[in-house]
C-alpha cells in the first residue's frame, strides 16, 4: 500500500508539532545567526576559529593556514541553487549542520535560504515549497532528501542486481510513490543528516587490509589503486572524496557539469586540510588543560587509523582528570572540578562498561564474533581520537530499521523481502525506514547497516544519528539503553553525556 | 526433531564422561546456548550440548563463535582443560559452524559463578598495517598457502583466515610470484552427523576460490591469477587446521607460481 503524499502529510503534521515543542532545547545549538557562512561570501577562511555552542566552545582549525574562499570551489555556489559545500557544512556545526541552525536560517530567510531548494532540502519536491511543513524533515530533524538510484549501483558506478525486493509501505512525504518518484519509477528515498567534513585523514585511514565485515581485503581505489578505508556516507556509495563531491555537487548543488580537475583537488585539499573538536566546555574549561588533549589540534598533530585496544584508548584524551593533584584541584570551582571527573569517568564507561551487543549485522553476523558478544561502546567506536570503526564501519545499530528504530512517523518505511537466504536476525522480510549499505552492496543482509560517523564536534551538530533519531547527546545514551538493556546507572548516563559534550 | 532429541538428552550426563577421554574428536549438531559469565570484554562462555552422550561442552574457543538463534555444527577435541571458566569440559581445538537453516530457540544462562574467559589477543591476529610486513630471504620455490572456512560458507574467518592470507601475502611480497593458483575445495560428500546428512554444495569449491581471488587481486594488484575448483572432498595435513579433519576439507589452496 502506497498513500498519497499529500493526505500522509497532513496526518503527519500533530506529530511534527509534538516534536517541534521540544526544539527549546537544542535551540542553542550551533551556528547564531552571524556564524552563518554565506556561499560565495569572499571571507577569508581563518587558520582557527572559535564558534560558541551549549556546551562551550568548538574550534576549526585548517592546516597550513588561513584559506581564500573566493572562487574557492567549497565555498562558491557553483550549481543552480545558489548552495556551496559550505552551506550543508557549516564550520560553526563542526562542517555538518544542526537542525536549530536550519531553523535560525528558516526565520531569518523566511525560508528563502538556498538551504531549502526543493531537491533535497523539503521532504519532497511536489510539495508547495513556501510551506515551512514541506521542510519539516530538515528543519526538526536535521534531514536532507538523499535519492538514490534502484536497482542501485556500486562506489565504482556499477549496476548491482539486488537479492531483495523493496516495496514502499508509508510514504508521508510522496517522493516514494508520486509520478516519477519510489522504486517503480526506479529511485529510492531516504532521509539523512548530513555528515561532518572534518578530521578527514581519520576516516580516510586504512588501519588493516582486510573489511572483516564483509569477509575481504578492502577494494581499491579506481583512482590511485589504493584501498579504500569505506568509511564514508551512511551507505559508503562514495569510496574516495572525489566520487563523493561529484555526487554532491551534482545532487545537492545542482551543478551542470562536473567538477573539474582543479576544483576537485581544490576541495580535497580543504577537506583534508580542516579539523575540528570542541576546545572549551560550558563550565570554562580549557579542554587541552592540566593533561587532557582535547581540542582539534591533538587531532591535527596525531596518525590516525590507529586500534585504541592495541594503542592509544580510546578518549584517554582526558585521561589526566583521573586524578588531577590537589593544587590544580584547587584552581577549579567544584563544578568545574566535578565536570572534569565526569568526563574522565565518561571514557572509562565508554571503554569498559560491558553489555550484551544483540543482532547487530556487521557485529554479530557474519563476522564470528557470536551473537551475542559482550563488549562496550569502544567495540564498534575503536579508533583512537576519533571513535570512528578502524574498520570498514558498516553496522547495523538498528537506527533505521523495526523492530529497534523508534517511531518515526514522518519518515518513509519500505518493506523488504529477501530473495534468497533470509536475514540472520530480521529474517525474510524487514521493514526500514532507510536499508541504508544495502543500497550500495544489493545484498538483504545488509539492510540497515549505517557507516558509524566520527564522534567529533557533537556538540555543535545536534541531532545525531544517521536519521536524527536523536534529539541530544542525552538521546544517545537512551538510545543505547533500550536498544541492548545496557542499564546504566544515572551517574554513568551524564558521564557518557560529559563525555560526548567535550568532543 | 532435533529440538526433542536435545530435549531428551538434557538431564545431566555424568561430567566426567569426557575428561576420560582426551584429544578424541567430537562431531555433532546442536543448538548452543550462551551462558553470559562476564571477564570483561568478548568473555562470555558458548556451550553445546552432544545429542548423542548428553554431555554439554565449552565450545568457546571456536575462532568462528555461535548465534543463539542457530544450531552449530560442532567439531573439537575433548581435553583435559579445567572446567572452570565456564563450567563445563572444554573442546580445544575446536569449531561451530553456525547452520542458518536450522533455526534455535535463543537461551542464556546466567554466570552461575563461572567467570569465562578474559580475552587475549589470539595467535592468529592480522597486524595493522602500520606494521612494516616482515621480509623473507630467498632463494625462493613455489609454494603453497592454505586457508579454511566454516561449514557451508565462503565467509574469511576473522583472526583466522585472514592472518592465514596475511602470512601468505608477507612472503609473496619478497618472493614476488608471477602467478597464483587458487584451488577451492568443498566437503560434499554427503556424511550423518547427529541424524543429519550433511554435506557442502559442489559449487561452494569455486565460490570459495573466488572470494580468496577477490581478496588477493586486491592485496597483489595486476598479479595473475587462475581458479580451479575440487568438490571431492580430500584433506590436508596442515598443522594450521588444528587437527580438525572437517576443517582441513573445507579450504582454498592458494599456489604460488614464481
Ligand atoms: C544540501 C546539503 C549538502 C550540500 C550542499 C553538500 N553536502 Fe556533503 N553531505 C550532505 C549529506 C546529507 C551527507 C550524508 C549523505 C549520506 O550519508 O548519504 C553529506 C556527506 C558528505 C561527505 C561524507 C563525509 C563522511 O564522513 O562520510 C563529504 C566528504 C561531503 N559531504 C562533502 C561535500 C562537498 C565537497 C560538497 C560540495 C561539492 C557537499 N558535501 C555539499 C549534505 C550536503
Ligand atoms: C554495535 C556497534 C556499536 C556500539 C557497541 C556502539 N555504537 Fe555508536 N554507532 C554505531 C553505528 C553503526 C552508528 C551510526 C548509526 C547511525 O548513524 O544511524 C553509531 C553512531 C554513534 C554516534 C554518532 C552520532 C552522530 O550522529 O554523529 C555516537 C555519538 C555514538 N554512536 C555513541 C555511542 C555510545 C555512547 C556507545 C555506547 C553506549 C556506542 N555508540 C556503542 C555502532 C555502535
Amino acid at each position: 500500500m502506497s498513500v498519497s503524499g499529500f493526505r500522509m502529510a497532513a496526518m503527519v503534521a500533530p506529530a511534527l508539532g509534538a516534536l517541534a515543542m521540544g526544539a527549546g532545547a537544542i535551540a542553542a545549538q550551533g551556528g547564531a545567526p552571524d556564524t552563518w557562512w554565506y556561499p560565495g561570501s569572499g571571507k577569508t577562511f581563518a587558520a582557527s576559529q572559535d564558534y560558541p555552542n551549549a556546551q562551550g566552545t568548538l574550534r576549526v582549525q585548517v592546516e597550513g593556514g588561513a584559506v581564500k574562499t573566493r572562487g574557492h570551489a567549497f565555498f562558491e555556489p557553483l550549481g543552480a541553487n545558489g548552495r556551496a559545500c559550505v552551506t550543508c557544512h557549516q564550520p560553526a556545526d563542526a562542517m555538518s549542520l544542526s537542525a536549530a541552525t536550519a531553523q535560525q536560517r528558516w526565520t531569518a530567510s523566511n525560508g528563502h535560504d538556498p538551504l531549502f531548494a526543493a531537491i533535497d532540502g523539503s521532504n519532497c519536491p511536489i510539495l508547495p515549497q513556501d510551506q515551512r511543513a514541506s521542510h519539516s524533515l530538515l528543519l526538526e530533524r536535521g534531514l536532507f532528501r538523499v535519492q538514490l538510484p534502484w536497482p542501485m549501483t556500486a562506489w565504482n558506478g556499477r549496476p548491482v542486481t539486488p537479492d531483495f525486493d523493496i516495496e514502499v509501505v508509508r510514504d508521508p512525504n510522496g517522493c516514494n510513490s508520486a509520478p516519477g518518484y519510489g522504486p517503480k519509477a526506479g529511485n529510492i528515498s531516504v532521509y539523512r543528516r548530513p555528515r561532518p567534513v572534518a578530521n578527514m585523514k581519520y576516516l580516510l585511514a586504512v588501519g588493516f587490509v582486510f573489511d572483516p565485515k564483509q569477509g575481504f581485503a578492502l577494494p581499491l581505489s579506481p583512482e590511485d589503486g589504493r584501498m579504500m578505508s569505506g568509511n564514508i556516507m551512511a551507505d559508503n556509495r562514495a569510496g574516495t572524496l572525489r566520487i563523493q563531491m561529484q555526487d554532491a555537487a551534482h545532487g545537492h548543488l545542482q551543478a551542470g557539469k562536473p567538477l573539474t580537475d582543479a576544483q576537485v583537488r581544490q576541495i580535497t585539499d580543504f577537506e583534508m586540510r580542516v579539523f575540528t573538536a570542541q576546545q572549551t566546555d560550558a563550565h570554562g574549561n580549557d579542554l587541552s588543560s592540566m593533561g587532557a588533549n582535547g581540542g582539534p589540534n591533538h587531532l591535527r598533530v596525531s596518525a590516525p587509523g590507529a586500534l585504541g585496544a592495541i594503542g592509544t584508548p580510546v578518549w584517554s584524551e582526558f585521561a589526566a582528570w583521573e586524578k588531577l593533584s590537589p593544587e590544580q584541584a584547587a584552581t577549579l570551582t567544584p563544578k568545574q572540578l566535578e565536570f572534569r571527573k565526569s568526563v574522565a569517568r565518561g571514557a572509562r564507561v565508554f571503554r569498559e562498561k560491558m553489555f550484551l551487543i544483540t543482532d547487530s549485522a556487521g557485529i554479530n553476523s557474519r563476522i564470528g564474533f557470536g551473537n551475542p558478544v559482550r563488549n562496550s561502546c569502544v567495540f564498534c567506536h575503536n579508533m583512537s581520537q576519533m571513535g570512528n570503526d578502524v574498520a570498514p564501519g558498516q553496522v547495523d545499530l538498528g537506527t533505521t530499521t523495526m523492530p529497534f528504530a523508534d517511531s518515526m512517523p514522518d519518515l518513509p518505511l519500505f518493506r523488504i523481502t529477501c530473495r534468497g537466504r533470509p536475514h540472520p536476525h530480521y529474517g525474510r522480510v524487514i521493514y526500514t525506514m532507510d536499508p541504508g549499505f544495502a543500497m550500495t552492496s544489493g545484498k538483504c543482509a545488509d539492510v540497515g547497516k549505517i557507516t558509524l560517523q566520527s564522534m567529533r564536534g557533537l556538540s555543535a551538530r545536534a541531532p545525531f544519528f544517521s536519521n536524527g533519531l536523536a534529539r541530544d547527546l542525552r538521546g544517545i545514551v537512551d538510545y543505547y539503553d533500550r536498544r541492548y538493556s545496557i542499564g546504566y546507572t544515572e551517574q554513568e548516563k551524564q558521564d557518557l553525556v560529559n563525555l560526548m559534550s567535550v568532543l | 526433531m532435533l529440538r526433542s532429541v536435545l530435549t531428551l538428552a538434557a538431564l545431566a550426563a555424568p561430567l566426567s564422561a569426557a575428561a576420560a577421554d582426551t584429544g578424541s574428536l567430537l562431531r555433532f549438531i546442536t543448538c548452543p546456548v550462551y551462558r553470559d559469565a562476564d571477564s570483561g570484554k568478548k568473555s562470555g562462555c558458548w556451550l553445546a550440548e552432544d545429542p548423542a552422550t548428553g554431555i554439554r561442552y565449552d565450545v568457546s574457543l571456536s575462532p568462528h563463535k555461535p548465534d543463539w538463534n542457530y544450531a552449530v555444527l560442532v567439531e573439537g577435541r575433548t581435553t583435559a582443560q579445567p572446567e572452570t571458566p565456564c563450567g563445563a569440559p572444554v573442546l580445544d581445538a575446536v569449531r561451530t559452524s553456525r547452520l542458518y537453516d536450522i533455526p534455535c530457540t535463543r537461551h542464556i544462562l546466567p554466570a552461575e559463578g563461572y567467570p569465562g574467559r578474559r580475552f587475549v589477543l589470539p595467535r592468529r591476529n592480522p597486524q595493522p598495517t602500520s606494521v612494516p610486513a616482515p621480509s623473507f630471504a630467498g632463494p625462493f620455490v613455489d609454494r603453497s598457502f592454505t586457508v579454511y572456512f566454516e561449514f557451508g560458507n565462503d565467509f574469511l574467518v576473522y583472526q583466522y583466515s585472514d592472518w592465514l592470507i596475511q602470512q601468505a601475502y608477507y612472503w609473496m611480497l619478497s618472493a614476488k610470484p608471477k602467478k597464483l593458483i587458487i584451488t577451492g575445495f568443498a566437503a560434499s560428500a554427503p556424511e550423518t552427523v547427529s541424524g543429519r546428512v550433511m554435506a557442502e554444495p559442489a559449487d561452494l569449491a569455486l565460490q570459495r576460490a573466488q572470494t580468496v581471488a577477490t581478496t588477493m587481486a586486491r592485496l597483489l594488484p595486476g598479479i595473475a591469477i587462475e581458479t580451479r575448483a575440487d568438490p571431492s572432498t580430500t584433506g590436508t595435513s596442515d598443522a594450521e587446521a588444528d587437527g580438525i579433519p572437517g576443517q582441513a576439507q573445507r579450504r582454498v589452496e592458494i599456489r604460488a607460481v614464481l
